[in-house]
C-alpha cells in the first residue's frame, strides 16, 4: 500500500511543461526563440524564471528591459499564487506545454504585485506560513521556532530540497495529542469566473461530535454551488494539485499531506470539460 | 525673517501631493482588524514600495528598520483582488490587549476600533482627529 508520505513527495515533485514566449509588441534586436521549463507546482514564477529572463534579455537592449512579468491567455499571473494553482485555475483543461507570454514593459500596476527581489518572495512565502499556523495552533508553533529554522524552510523551497524543507515543515504539521487535528484549516477556494480572488474562512477539521469533515463538508459550507449540481449535472470540477480528491477525503488528511509549501491548500474549481 | 503670501505659495508648489486610500478588512486568520491601503501621486502614479517605507514617520522608523518585511508590505487585496499596501497584523493582538486590560481595570469605556485606528495609522499617514475620542453626551462608562 502506497505510504501518506509518498503523497508528500509526488506533491513536492510536481511539474508542469511550460513554453515561454516574448511578447510581440517587445523590441528586440533579433528573433527571440522561444524557452522551454519544467516549472515545480509548489514555486512561484518569480522564483524558478531567472533563466527564462536571461534567455530573452539576450535579445534586448538594456533599456527596453523593465521589471519582467508574465501573462497567459491576456491575463497577468500572479507571480504570488503557486505556479500549480495558476495552472489549475486558468489551463489545466488545454493541451501541454503550457503557453505563457513574457513581458518586460507596461507593467500592469492595477493587476500584479511588485516582485523586485527574491526578498520580496521571500517575505510573502514566510507571511503565509505564519498566517496558516495562526488558524492551526494560534501561532505557538511558528513561533517557537528560531530564525534558522524560518530560513530553512524558504531555503527548502528556493533550492528544490524536499528532506531539508520537511524536517522543518513536520513541526507545522504536528498537534497535541488530545486533540485530532489542527484548531483551523488554512484553506484558500479560487473560481476564475468570480470577482472575488479567493474565499477563505475559519473550518474546524473536527465536527462537535467528533467526526472528521471532508472535503465536501468544506465545499458545502464555504462554496455550496461546487457540490450540489443544479439539473443533476456536475458543471465544476473540484482541483489540487493537478487532480480531483473523492470528496469523502478527511480536511485533515488533505491539509497535513496536500498544502503547499505555505501550508495553505489552494483548492480550484473550474467548468469541467464537456467532451 | 518670515516669509511673505508669495514665498510661501512657492514652498507648498514644490512639495508632493500624494492621495491616499485607506481600507479596514478584518483577518479572520489573526481575529483582528487589518489596514489596507495605496497611494499614489496626483497624476496616478502609485507610490513604490520603497517610497511607503521612507515616508513612514519619523518616530517609527527605527521599528520599521528592524524589520521592514514583518511590518509593511505589498499585498493582494482579499476582496479587489488588487495591490494594496498593508501594515501586517501580528502584533495587533498583543498591543491590543494590553490597552485593554488597562481600561478595563480603570472602567473606562473603549471603542476597539478607535483605539487599534489611532495606534497603527499615524505609522502610515492616519492621523485619527481627537473628536473620535469625545464620549457622546449620555454615553455608558461602563466598557
Amino acid at each position: 500500500m502506497t505510504d501518506d508520505k509518498d503523497v508528500l513527495r509526488d506533491v513536492w515533485f510536481g511539474r508542469i511543461p511550460t513554453c515561454f514566449t516574448l511578447y510581440q509588441d517587445e523590441i528586440t534586436e533579433r528573433e527571440a526563440e522561444p524557452y522551454y521549463l519544467l516549472l515545480p507546482r509548489i514555486s512561484y514564477l518569480t522564483l524558478v524564471t531567472d533563466k527564462v529572463k536571461k534567455h530573452f534579455q539576450k535579445v534586448m537592449r538594456q533599456e527596453e528591459v523593465s521589471e519582467i512579468w508574465f501573462e497567459y491567455e491576456g491575463t497577468p499571473l500572479k507571480w504570488h499564487y503557486p505556479i500549480g494553482l495558476l495552472f489549475d485555475l486558468h489551463a489545466s483543461n488545454t493541451a501541454l506545454p503550457w503557453s505563457i507570454t513574457v513581458h518586460f514593459k507596461n507593467f500592469p500596476e492595477k493587476d500584479l504585485l511588485h516582485c523586485h527581489s527574491k526578498d520580496v518572495i521571500e517575505a510573502h512565502f514566510m507571511a503565509c506560513i505564519k498566517e496558516a499556523d495562526a488558524l492551526k495552533h494560534k501561532s505557538q508553533v511558528i513561533n517557537e521556532m528560531q530564525k534558522k529554522d524560518h530560513k530553512q524552510l524558504w531555503m527548502g523551497l528556493q533550492n528544490d530540497k524536499f528532506e531539508q524543507f520537511w524536517a522543518i515543515n513536520r513541526k507545522l504539521m504536528e498537534y497535541p495529542p488530545e486533540d485530532s487535528g489542527f484548531r483551523y484549516i488554512p484553506f484558500r477556494i479560487y473560481q476564475a469566473t468570480t470577482e472575488r480572488p479567493f474565499v477563505q474562512k475559519l473550518f474546524r477539521p473536527i465536527a462537535s461530535g467528533g467526526q472528521l469533515h471532508t472535503l465536501g463538508d468544506l465545499l458545502k459550507d464555504v462554496c455550496p454551488s461546487a457540490v450540489t449540481s443544479e439539473d443533476g449535472e456536475q458543471k465544476t470540477q473540484v482541483m489540487i494539485h493537478g487532480i480531483e480528491p473523492m470528496l469523502e477525503t478527511p480536511i485533515q488528511w488533505l491539509s497535513e499531506h496536500m498544502s503547499y509549501p505555505d501550508n495553505f491548500l489552494h483548492i480550484s474549481i473550474i467548468p469541467r470539460p464537456t467532451d | 525673517e518670515s516669509l511673505d503670501d508669495s514665498q510661501v505659495a512657492e514652498v507648498c508648489a514644490a512639495a508632493e501631493v500624494i492621495r491616499y486610500e485607506y481600507h479596514v478588512l478584518y483577518s479572520s486568520s489573526y481575529q483582528v482588524p487589518v489596514l489596507y491601503f495605496r497611494a499614489c501621486f496626483l497624476d496616478g502614479r502609485p507610490l513604490t514600495l520603497d517610497e511607503i517605507w521612507r515616508s513612514v514617520h519619523a518616530c517609527y522608523q527605527a521599528r520599521l528598520l528592524e524589520g521592514p518585511w514583518d511590518t509593511i508590505t505589498q499585498q493582494e487585496h482579499p476582496l479587489l483582488g488588487q495591490p494594496f499596501f498593508v501594515l501586517h497584523p501580528c502584533r495587533t493582538y498583543e498591543f491590543m490587549s494590553s490597552v485593554l486590560t488597562g481600561s478595563q481595570k480603570e472602567k473606562r469605556h473603549t471603542n476597539y476600533i478607535i483605539l487599534w485606528l489611532s495606534t497603527v495609522g499615524p505609522v502610515v499617514g492616519l492621523n485619527l482627529p481627537l473628536s473620535y475620542a469625545k464620549l457622546s453626551a449620555g454615553k455608558n462608562t461602563n466598557a
